[in-house]
């Protein structure tokens, strides 16, 4: 079981991550500290939120492009309608209402596609082009910065606090329970549910799941519901982060996201990833970040570097792989007896 | 009397024919006389020629990214690395140029542009020929690192050209400094910002490309192979094509389209930047792309190219349907969503219909 699991993608991404902090440690002892963690997990948690919903359509075998777009729908239209009836509570209504927005968007993209039994990935692209459109037309062109009251303090919540020398003041931001709650939710679905096991099904072998009696409308619509919601949540949380309300928030970021989710193992091709797996590849891509600016790699040599990075991440295993092909059917047959 | 009947007798059966052969092509050119009349009955100025001429130096930079495109999504892959590689070879000829012709005093300016001192007398079209060389160049060695990741190590194109992206776009950043290179040569705006006759030489260049990708994709062996490779690898190579080289030439391809893309942007805005487009051409290359009707080993270069030409169509008929209105160049945006989720639909009842019929 030992050898399982030190085989297994996580335990490498989990290593990698390990590695990666000594080393910047030990090029900048400030990094040892509970407030790079904290700062870290607040980094990730927005990108958490949309990976998880995104991992759910990765393994049912798509790839969707429209999340982004629906963050920004979700939380800006939520807004420009709170302004009119100048809403002055907390952020719970936002969420709520942000909710609803992103159920609406998803059951969108749900219906078009498993209706007329379209590509996820062609949809998705229509309907992100669509839904920015029609933020940027129909709500407003530009960001909003008067929030309600009761928002003006969201992005200093936290459950802990701790004080750094060289970060100032931080915290855990509250945001945190929700990556929690998503996760935990997320996994429990896919592990312990029809639907979980039928995503994973339809995605490794979608005639098989079919004839094997999964209902894959149903599903798929259920899996893009819930990236509505993660979304939608994602969307209000990074605006109050922020402190404003953007009609193009997240544009051009779902294809980062998409990086991060097969970081943490999951295939391209569908059937495989874990819950797991994604929160610790959006963790890592989040540390690289935080490792570029630490070691002192100047700004505007950061993106070659993850670039380069992102190349080696992805041509190892593809090696290995093609190593595999190559030896051919002996390494298979002596798996099988293992 | 008879034999006109006969003739028109005929006439309907071509064209059913044609609606049968490539339903998307009669489709795509039912939407664009659409666009055409209802624009023109909203618009009284619509129908001129100036229209078409700024129509004609707006479409080519997208429409040659959109070639780029489809060359990938037709072999079965995808290269959304081609913004990033227009831009790098856009930057790496404008790094050239300032390198050649530093500028004597920075000023304020120097904090977002990265100015070219540029001698206004003498000869220099030995430097503007190698500025436009080196983005050939660029686009070609991008297409080698592409072609080999997805071909030679069996990386997924999709995963492939997003690490790419990352690695092109890092490049022109690092080098830029994030900063805007101006002050081209005057003799550069030949290529972006001249017209023969009222036609816009970026359109021309456009046209030119257009053709030259009809060529390659129905009259060479190498078109066919790609085709075979994008219908079925695996049979492609039981059959004896070498997937791998077809994948390599095929990036390579789609590298040099992106990068003349790049050349007419640098020619148009007269600056070279790391970041032009590259929220958006991507995405919309594929619409483009998606929109044309094309798939893994079908697809056809005529359907882009009136695909550009609606996607611009809407974008510049909402433009005057909507002056005034605030936030109007957005509409844009909505509509080619919709237009995309409305081919969707009319193609599966087509489907659906020939299914049954």
């Amino acid at each position: 079981m030992f050898s399982k699991l030190i085989k297994s993608n996580e335990f490498l991404v989990l290593l990698i991550i390990i590695v990666l902090s000594i080393v910047i440690g030990l090029i900048n002892p400030a990094f040892f500290s509970v407030a790079t963690i904290y700062d870290i997990l607040r980094a990730s948690n927005v990108y958490n939120l949309m990976a998880f919903g995104l991992l759910l359509v990765v393994i049912l075998g798509g790839v969707d492009i429209s999340f982004v777009a629906i963050t920004a729908v979700a939380s800006y239209g939520t807004h420009m309608a709170m302004l009119k009836i100048d809403y002055q509570g907390g952020i719970w209504l936002y969420f709520l209402i942000g909710i609803a927005i992103g159920v609406i968007c998803g059951l969108l993209n749900g219906l078009l596609i498993t209706k007329f039994k379209l590509p996820i990935f062609d949809l998705t692209l229509a309907t992100q082009t669509m839904l920015y459109g029609f933020s940027l037309f129909f709500l407003g062109a530009t960001a909003n910065f008067d929030l309600p009251e009761g928002m003006v303090g969201y992005y200093g919540k936290y459950l802990a606090v701790t004080q750094d020398p060289f970060i100032g003041t931080t915290g855990l931001h509250i945001s945190v329970l929700y990556v929690l709650a998503a996760g935990i939710a997320i996994w429990w679905l896919l592990k312990y549910t029809m639907i979980g096991r039928g995503i994973y099904a339809i995605g490794g072998n979608r005639e098989v799941a079919k004839r094997s009696g999964f209902n894959i409308d149903k599903i798929t619509m259920i899996v893009f519901v819930i990236m509505g919601v993660l979304s939608a949540i994602a969307g209000v949380t990074q605006s109050g982060f922020q402190r404003n309300f953007s009609p193009t928030l997240f544009i051009g970021q779902n294809l980062n996201v998409l990086a991060s989710v097969i970081l943490g193992g999951a295939s391209i091709h569908g059937g495989k990833g874990t819950v797991i797996g994604t929160f610790l590849g959006v963790v890592l891509t989040q540390l690289i970040n935080r490792a570029l600016i630490l070691t002192g790699i100047p700004v505007e040599w950061q993106q070659f570097v993850i670039g380069v990075l992102l190349i080696i991440f992805i041509a190892i295993p593809a090696i290995r792989e093609e190593r595999n092909r190559k030896v051919g059917h002996t390494t298979e047959l002596i798996t099988e007896e293992e | 009397m008879n034999t006109t009947q006969e003739k028109t007798n005929k006439f309907i059966k071509k064209i059913k024919y044609l609606l049968l052969k490539d339903g998307q092509f009669v489709l795509l050119i039912g939407i664009f006389t659409a666009l055409m009349v209802f624009f023109s009955i909203m618009e009284n100025g619509f129908l001129t020629a100036r229209t078409f001429t700024s129509m004609g130096f707006q479409i080519a930079e997208i429409g040659l990214l959109a070639l780029a495109m489809m060359v990938s999504i037709l072999i079965g892959g995808i290269n959304l690395s081609i913004n990033a590689t227009a831009n790098l070879g856009a930057v790496l000829a404008g790094y050239f140029l300032f390198r050649m012709f530093p500028p004597v005093d920075t000023g304020e300016i120097a904090q977002i542009f990265t100015q070219i001192n540029f001698p206004i007398d003498g000869n220099h079209t030995i430097y503007v020929a190698i500025a436009i060389l080196i983005p050939l160049i660029v686009g070609a060695v991008t297409g080698i690192i592409n072609g080999y990741l997805v071909g030679y190590l069996s990386v997924p194109p999709i995963l492939a050209t997003l690490a790419t992206l990352s690695l092109f776009t890092g490049i022109s950043t690092g080098l830029t400094k994030g900063r805007t290179i101006t002050g081209f040569p005057p003799d550069f705006e030949l290529i972006g910002a001249t017209d023969i006759f009222g036609i816009p030489i970026p359109f021309i260049i456009f046209l030119v490309m257009t053709v030259v990708m009809y060529f390659i994709l129905n009259h060479t062996t190498l078109g066919f192979k790609m085709k075979m490779l994008g219908t079925n690898p695996t049979a492609s190579e039981f059959s004896g094509i070498n997937n791998r080289a077809v994948i390599m030439k095929t990036y390579i391809l789609s590298g040099i389209m992106s990068s003349i893309s790049g050349i007419v942007v640098m020619s148009r805005t007269m600056s070279a930047a790391y970041e032009y487009g590259s929220k958006t051409y991507v995405l919309f290359s594929i619409l483009i792309a998606v929109l044309a009707g094309m798939a893994p080993g079908f697809g056809s270069v005529v359907n882009v190219f009136i695909s550009v030409l609606i996607l611009q169509l809407l974008s510049t008929g909402f433009h005057f349907v909507l002056l005034g209105v605030r936030g109007s160049s957005f509409f844009k945006d909505f509509s080619w969503g919709i237009l995309l989720i409305i081919i969707f639909v009319v193609n599966y009842y087509f489907k659906e219909r020939k299914k049954q019929g």
